[in-house]
């Protein structure tokens, strides 16, 4: 369960063409990275695959069910947080059971299962405001996951963190993905992090944004970052990425 | 007036209030001496502090002043409070909703946005005369709550529109409905906005129950206190309860801040 199939997609807003025919997939428990020069639509993906905009023409589907509306069956995580800043910690991770109308127990118990999984064991008291930026991002991801989601979807989440924490993060988050083996789809724009954390990687191109490439990363997690058989990737990522900045600063 | 929370302004503040004090003093003896003068202006009858102070606390309690007067300015003041509180309250109670609705929604904006922006412009003290008329009691009640809904619904729609929208589409991820949005989302994150807003309401009830309690001539209020004094040449006691004015209003304002620092304090 959590296969995102994305149908020759095209978004435009207003007269601006900002996905051209993008089709791929996200099989059921992969984790798959989008890379790509800002302006390529990467966002707009994820909008689409959460059902927070519609698609121009083509469609999504998530488990062969049409994405109309809101999709409800998938976590979104932000790159700036977006956590309720009058809510605790423990009532952020909250938030979607409480929706969904679950009994105060249930939450207490989904709540105090997802704090211990990403490590806010001590915290779930605390305001955002009073937490590091790793810290807001463990509890976006704690409340995405607390949903039951089978899709998650994470927008340069580690992007505003320094090099030091962003690596940690990474790797919380493949140990957090591999005790909860659901899909990820994950926008970044540092080939090391694609890499690092892919099962594949999308490369896309900018203005329109289309598919340009797609690697299989086939290490053995979990993966060292400075490994040849990482170089090798890597280089022929950014060799593939490299064109697209060029074309893309041109046209730019 | 904010007080510095530093110890040094504190001093400061302090120092100064002593000093206005001192120089309103000086002046007005002066005056009385023939020894200073500005033009046009009866310096002579201000009273001094000290007979202001003395009026103050002679007439802080009940006691008889001719005629119908036996309320002291305790009295007074509960009576105008008690008022602006009521106004306060009924605008709160209408201006909340209304400023969300106006907030969030195009349609009820479109709808509301014309007799807010006429009516918001019309001073609270131009309705008194109408309300005179129009209300068997508790007219002064009504201009504290015409000065007190505007402040609140602005501030409400402006802190409805001003909520993150990311707030907004993350709640929408976790499977929240509209009404939800509205209820988990846009009020908490409205929430400080609608507290400023009723601090200057207040602020602004504060105002217009002075000058309503002087027109409407109720028989207890500050307003109707200090015109009352004015009328009998009590100039002391008239400026005691002008200061007295000045001294809530001043409380009621650093009570909703405190109140704001000390509940809403996610708001950094």
């Amino acid at each position: 369960m959590g296969r995102l199939v994305m149908n020759s997609v095209s978004k435009k807003f207003n007269n601006f063409l900002a996905l051209e025919n993008v089709s791929f997939e996200v099989e059921d428990g992969e984790f798959v990275c989008l890379l790509g020069p800002s302006g390529c639509g990467k966002t707009t993906i994820l909008r689409l695959a959460a059902g927070l905009e519609a698609p121009s023409s083509g469609d999504l589907t998530l488990d062969g069910k049409k994405i109309s509306g809101v999709n409800k069956e998938c976590g979104f995580v932000f790159q700036e947080y977006a956590l309720f800043p009058w809510r605790t910690v423990k009532e952020n991770i909250e938030f979607g059971p409480q929706v969904k109308g679950m009994t105060r127990n249930e939450c207490e118990r989904i709540s105090r299962y997802y704090i211990d999984l990403v490590g806010l064991g001590g915290f779930e008291n605390r305001y955002p405001h009073e937490l590091s930026g790793g810290m807001k991002q463990r509890v976006g991801i704690a409340r995405a996951y607390a949903n039951n989601p089978k899709l998650l979807l994470m927008d340069e989440p580690f992007g505003a963190l320094d090099a030091q924490t962003r690596n940690l993060m990474q790797s919380e988050l493949l140990r957090i993905w591999e005790k909860e083996h659901i899909s990820v789809l994950f926008v970044t724009h540092s080939v090391d992090e694609a890499v690092y954390l892919g099962d594949r990687v999308v490369i896309m191109s900018a203005r329109p944004g289309k598919v340009k490439d797609i690697f299989k990363v086939k290490l053995e997690r979990p993966r060292i970052r400075t490994s040849p058989e990482a170089n090798i990737i890597r280089d022929s990522v950014l060799k593939s990425l490299s064109t697209q900045i060029k074309m893309a600063s041109k046209s730019g | 007036m904010k007080i510095d929370s530093g110890k040094k302004g504190l001093i400061i503040n302090i120092l100064s209030l002593i000093g206005f004090v001192i120089l309103w003093q000086i002046l007005v003896i002066l005056a009385r001496n023939d020894s200073f003068n500005i033009p046009f202006i009866r310096l002579r009858d201000i009273p001094t502090p000290v007979e202001t102070w003395y009026a103050l606390a002679d007439s802080m309690f009940t006691r008889t002043y001719g005629p119908g007067l036996t309320y002291g300015i305790i009295n007074h003041v509960y009576a105008s409070l008690q008022r602006v509180v009521q106004g306060g309250i009924i605008a709160f109670i209408i201006g909340v909703p209304v400023g969300i609705g106006v907030g969030y929604s195009k349609l009820i904006g479109n709808l509301f946005n014309p007799v807010i922006e006429i009516v918001r412009n019309m001073p609270p003290m131009a309705w008194i005369p109408l309300s005179i008329f129009i209300f068997v009691f508790g007219g002064s009640i009504f201009i504290v709550f015409i000065g007190v809904i505007f402040p609140i619904i602005l501030n409400t729609i402006q802190g409805v529109k001003s909520t993150d929208p990311r707030l907004i589409d993350a709640a929408k991820t976790l499977g929240a409905s509209e009404s939800m949005i509205v209820k988990k989302v846009v009020i908490p994150s409205a929430f400080p906005s609608i507290i400023t807003g009723l601090r200057i309401g207040l602020g602004v009830g504060w105002m217009a129950i002075v000058a309503a309690e002087m027109v409407i001539r109720s028989p207890v209020g500050l307003g109707y206190f200090i015109w009352n004094m004015g009328d009998l040449g009590r100039y002391a006691e008239m400026v005691a309860g002008m200061i007295v004015i000045g001294v809530i209003g001043y409380i009621m304002n650093i009570s909703i801040l405190f109140f704001q620092r000390r509940f809403i304090n996610w708001a950094d």
